[in-house]
């Protein structure tokens, strides 16, 4: 229950409308078992990691989807490239361009891509390879985004465990102090045991 | 260098150019500066004050303790500067999955290519109107096909607004650090 309005209190992590918002409570769920937070400011650190951790998860998600919109066209100069000999640029460029789009569906289209990259000892991976060229410049640009939000997930991480370090030195403390009589005095005084007596 | 007759002719001008004199010219010259407003402070809202109020006395309880309920205050403040940024960076992609790009697509890029042309066609060099320049390819009609290319085309702006982020972040960490070490002073005090 307590949880439950500690969250309500914490403004909403906006999710795309192609998102699941019952995947994000299943993320910050699991994330709130290992972490088990105390108190409002470690259940802000919770929610800010799943949220750092959400992102990164829809970024990767991204670049896989980047580097395989960018197969149909990598496929299709990769076979103009290894054109047969003496066969003009725009003649191979269409026959190209139907192989490379049966290719994804086609058991034969396949067959015959392998062929074809197999006479230059190449295999399907030098596809993926071309994509990933094409798509070189926006997949840095993600790689920066996804290394700067790991290091704040990890910041945000040491940030927990330092709030409760120092929340626990606080109790340290004041548990001491409180044994060494500073605070309460267990035994009674002794002119009170005698009046009481 | 400028002759003496230059240097007052510069002065005299200079003089003439204090800004904008009129109410409305004032109210936009105010904003000449305005970019996006992730740095405004938003607890002008009465909604969004209670807000932070209701997330502050979460934080410090029933305390009157003035110090306290201030970094508690930094503390819940960054907290909403962050979820701004990122209802920012969604509200970005959704725009751009929704019609393509940020901004609507424009016949002339700036301001110098208008004046190019309205000159050329006072030269006469100019015989129809140019065509309007979609620099947007149509977006991918199925998921996720279409929030990968939305993110793609919104790259730029998402860096940006994750400087933000960060700082957002940043100010946050260091108010918990300080209400730490506040609420820590106050317990030594309180059992002295």
């Amino acid at each position: 229950m307590r949880r439950r309005n500690e969250l309500a209190l914490l403004p909403k992590s906006p999710l795309l409308i192609t998102e699941s918002a019952d995947e994000f409570d299943t993320l910050r769920d699991a994330f709130e078992r290992e972490i088990k937070p105390r108190g409002i400011i470690e259940q802000m650190y919770v929610h800010d990691i799943c949220s750092i951790v959400w992102e990164i998860l829809r970024l990767r998600r991204c670049k896989v989807v980047i580097i395989n919109s960018a197969y149909y066209s990598a496929l299709e100069d990769l076979l103009v490239q290894l054109r047969q000999p003496g066969q003009q640029d725009f003649s191979a460029r269409d026959g190209a361009r139907k192989l490379a789009h049966a290719w994804f569906t086609d058991k034969e289209a396949q067959k015959r891509v392998l062929e074809t990259l197999g006479r230059f000892n190449l295999d399907e991976s030098a596809i993926e390879a071309k994509a990933i060229r094409a798509s070189s410049s926006v997949l840095e640009l993600l790689d920066r985004m996804l290394t700067s939000l790991e290091s704040r997930r990890d910041k945000a991480l040491g940030c927990v465990a330092e709030y409760r370090a120092s929340l626990a030195q606080q109790l340290r403390e004041s548990a001491d102090r409180i044994l060494d009589g500073k605070v309460l005095r267990l035994e009674p005084e002794p002119n009170k045991r005698s009046t009481v007596a | 260098m400028a002759s003496e007759r230059q240097i007052a002719a510069n002065r005299r001008n200079a003089r003439k150019s204090t800004g904008p004199r009129s109410g409305a010219g004032r109210k936009r010259a105010s904003h000449n500066a305005y970019r996006h407003g992730l740095n405004l402070n938003m607890t002008s809202t009465a909604a969004f004050a209670k807000q932070l109020d209701k997330l502050v006395r979460e934080i410090v309880g029933n305390t009157k303790d003035a110090i306290i309920l201030e970094r508690a205050r930094a503390v819940a403040q960054a907290d909403f500067d962050l979820a701004r940024v990122r209802r920012a960076k969604v509200a970005l992609i959704e725009r751009v999955s929704a019609f393509g790009e940020l901004d609507p697509p424009r016949i002339f890029s700036s301001v110098r290519q208008i004046i190019r042309f309205f000159n050329a066609v006072d030269r006469g060099q100019v015989t129809s109107f140019p065509e309007r320049v979609d620099s947007s390819a149509p977006m991918p009609p199925q998921e996720p096909y279409r929030s990968a290319e939305a993110m793609r085309r919104v790259l730029p702006e998402l860096r940006k607004l994750d400087r933000y982020e960060r700082r957002a972040a940043g100010r946050r960490d260091q108010a918990v650090r300080a209400l730490s070490v506040e609420f820590t002073l106050t317990a030594i005090s309180s059992c002295k």
